[in-house]
């Protein structure tokens, strides 16, 4: 499908008729530097350019917070599932964030052969509109294969100038772009820069990782001992907030919440963190991750050690939030390339 | 599709206390057509739901046959294990499941077959001793071994007068503290490994306990010259969703809950963060 060109007043008409019929998750500005994928009112609210958001937009797919299921308890004991969810729309997601919808779809949906009921439902009911995007220090994209991810976009939004090239990439996108008005071909000068963006997009970045992903794993394990982890760990606080704000992190706890009157309540779930000292204890007080270190080097295992095998690549999009965020300044690729180094 | 959170509805039948801190319940479904799928094989565990309290896992501690309900065997712990305790008869919880591997048992037919428990470690050997028992005439002879801290902690006692009783069963007691009125052995359940005269060549052994008493009872099984892949354990971690999606169970690159709970010891060599 040849891309066709979109004003920014176009992109508001495209919003405004997706919020018709869905509610919309878009990057809003939140301070002076800051921005947040919130649920907008007003297609205005949407920012069109932003570096990344805190938070990935994994939020509208797996909740911080969900009812597994809503249970009472008196007269007796019944489930119910929970209610079917509204129909979404993912608006200004950059290839980064797309790629780990990706990942999140394998690892919720088809992992295992294990279908996760209430993750399906939403995805099923998502429209994703992609954004490109120029990187900034953190992003390192390049190193992991995901700075030109399409994939799982239904429209694709390239920032040309005043305008937008846009690529249709599913009928749902077909839909959404023909609810814009009469296509129009992009002007030669921006389909000449919309052409170049990934070379212009690649040359940007700086950090780089020092192996192929395809490398890390026995890279990594042959480091098992190293003293890389201990290092690290003297750094790191356990705050988990590089596993909060990561769009491929999927753990989770479950518990009961009740309601007053004690005859019904919900099992939900919320994110949880390797990095908690908790997370590997077991009934008795053992606990096989007690110790931060381990912690710490199971974060990377997991990333680019056991899921990389398992899924064939880095279970990492290099959207840089858990080294811009992190409390201690713990850098991501620059403890992998420590590693690489290590191993030399 | 099913959801695979939803736990079936099940009525405790029997609440047997087992020690001071130890206690086993008989669940029943409701639906009678649950149990038709439920189907389980000695090894696996279940996810129950105190709806309020919560939900944590339970290897299944009854024989998977002839019946048409099953046991767990519950030491009062934590959260929901407390609230267990506080049911009664009558009293309906949820039940997901059978969840997990299982012990392999036509693998090792024409074995000697030895049992090592300790504690509440017997609770999970107890589904795969019954049916070891039960097809005996497939095995060369059956030895269980079982520990405990005390008198008092030895749980089914009942049954292990009965199994110490039977043709066809070897059963040996023996707990770390003896006390008024105990009589038999004293020491820690890797002493009563001297007992063991047959061919460990042609055996197989399924042990479970504490991590520290697995660590030892493996270390002389090995020095006895069992192969790594003839010990056989079961671990237990708190997996939360049972099916491999909230990773609290991971080691390395295995889940406790999809690859296990049942390993070999050769498995669990090779697991990180795990030394058996």
């Amino acid at each position: 499908m040849a891309p066709s060109a979109l004003s920014a007043a176009d992109v508001r008409s495209v919003l405004a008729r997706a919020m018709e019929s869905t509610a919309v998750l878009a990057p809003v500005r939140r301070g002076r530097s800051s921005f947040a994928f919130q649920w907008i009112a007003d297609p205005a609210e949407a920012v069109f350019s932003y570096p990344r958001t805190i938070l990935p937009p994994k939020q509208a797919l797996l909740p911080p917070r969900e009812d597994l299921f809503v249970f009472q308890r008196a007269p007796e004991p019944a489930v119910r599932p929970p209610a079917a969810p509204d129909p979404i729309t993912l608006f200004g997601v950059h290839p980064c964030d797309l790629a780990a919808i990706g990942q999140l779809d394998w690892a919720m949906q088809e992992r295992h052969g294990i279908c996760d009921p209430n993750y399906a439902a939403r995805r099923a009911h998502t429209t994703i509109i992609g954004l490109e995007c120029l990187p900034d220090e953190y992003c390192f994209c390049p190193s992991v294969g995901t700075a030109h991810t399409r994939a799982g976009a239904d429209l694709f939004l390239t920032p040309v100038g005043e305008e937008f090239v846009a690529e249709a990439l599913t009928e749902k996108g077909e839909a959404l772009l023909a609810s814009a008005g009469e296509k129009r071909a992009p002007s030669a000068e921006a389909r000449d820069t919309w052409e170049h963006w990934a070379e212009d997009k690649e040359s940007r970045v700086s950090r780089r990782l020092k192996a192929q992903p395809k490398e890390l794993p026995d890279l990594l394990e042959a480091e098992y001992e190293s003293e890389v982890w201990e290092a690290t760990a003297a750094r790191c606080y356990s705050c988990g907030t590089c596993t909060s704000v990561c769009p491929t992190c999927f753990c989770f706890d479950v518990e009961d919440v009740v309601e007053v009157g004690l005859a019904s309540g919900a099992r939900r779930r919320q994110y949880d963190s390797c990095q908690f000292l908790e997370f590997a204890s077991v009934a008795g007080g053992h606990n096989f991750r007690g110790e931060r270190p381990d912690r710490v080097r199971h974060r990377w295992f997991r990333k680019f050690v056991h899921l990389n095998r398992e899924y064939g690549d880095a279970f990492c999009v290099g959207c840089g939030r858990c080294t811009k965020f992190c409390t201690a300044d713990i850098g991501l690729v620059e403890v992998l390339n420590s590693i690489v180094e290590a191993s030399e | 599709m099913s959801n695979p959170y939803l736990p079936d509805i099940a009525t405790i039948q029997r609440v047997k206390p087992e020690t001071y801190d130890t206690t086993s319940f008989t669940l029943k479904f409701d639906d009678p057509g649950v149990w038709e799928r439920f189907r389980f094989r000695p090894g696996q565990f279940v996810e129950i739901s105190v709806f309020g309290a919560g939900e944590a896992p339970f290897c299944i501690s009854s024989s998977a046959h002839g019946r048409e309900d099953f046991d767990i065997t519950v030491r009062r712990l934590g959260r929901v294990t407390q609230a267990l305790h506080a049911m009664g008869e009558g009293a309906q919880v949820g039940v997901r499941g059978p969840l997990g591997n299982s012990f392999p048992l036509d693998e090792v037919a024409g074995k000697h077959v030895l049992f090592v428990g300790g504690g509440l470690g017997l609770a999970p050997l107890r589904p795969q001793i019954l049916e070891v028992y039960r097809q005996r005439d497939k095995f060369q002879s059956i030895t269980v071994l079982y520990g405990a801290r005390t008198p008092d902690d030895l749980i089914y006692r009942d049954e292990l007068e009965q199994w110490q009783n039977l043709e066809g069963m070897r059963c040996l007691l023996t707990v770390d503290v003896g006390g008024d009125g105990w009589t038999g052995n004293v020491g820690v359940v890797g002493s009563l490994l001297s007992e063991v005269k047959f061919d460990v060549g042609q055996a197989v052994v399924f042990v479970c306990g504490p991590p520290i008493m697995i660590r030892f009872v493996v270390r002389d099984l090995v020095a006895m010259g069992f192969g790594e892949d003839d010990i056989i354990s079961t671990l237990e971690r708190h997996m939360r969703c049972g099916i491999g999606k909230c990773n609290h169970c991971i080691h390395g690159d295995k889940y406790i809950c999809l690859d296990g709970p049942v390993f070999t010891y050769r498995q669990m060599k090779a697991m990180m963060e795990l030394e058996p």
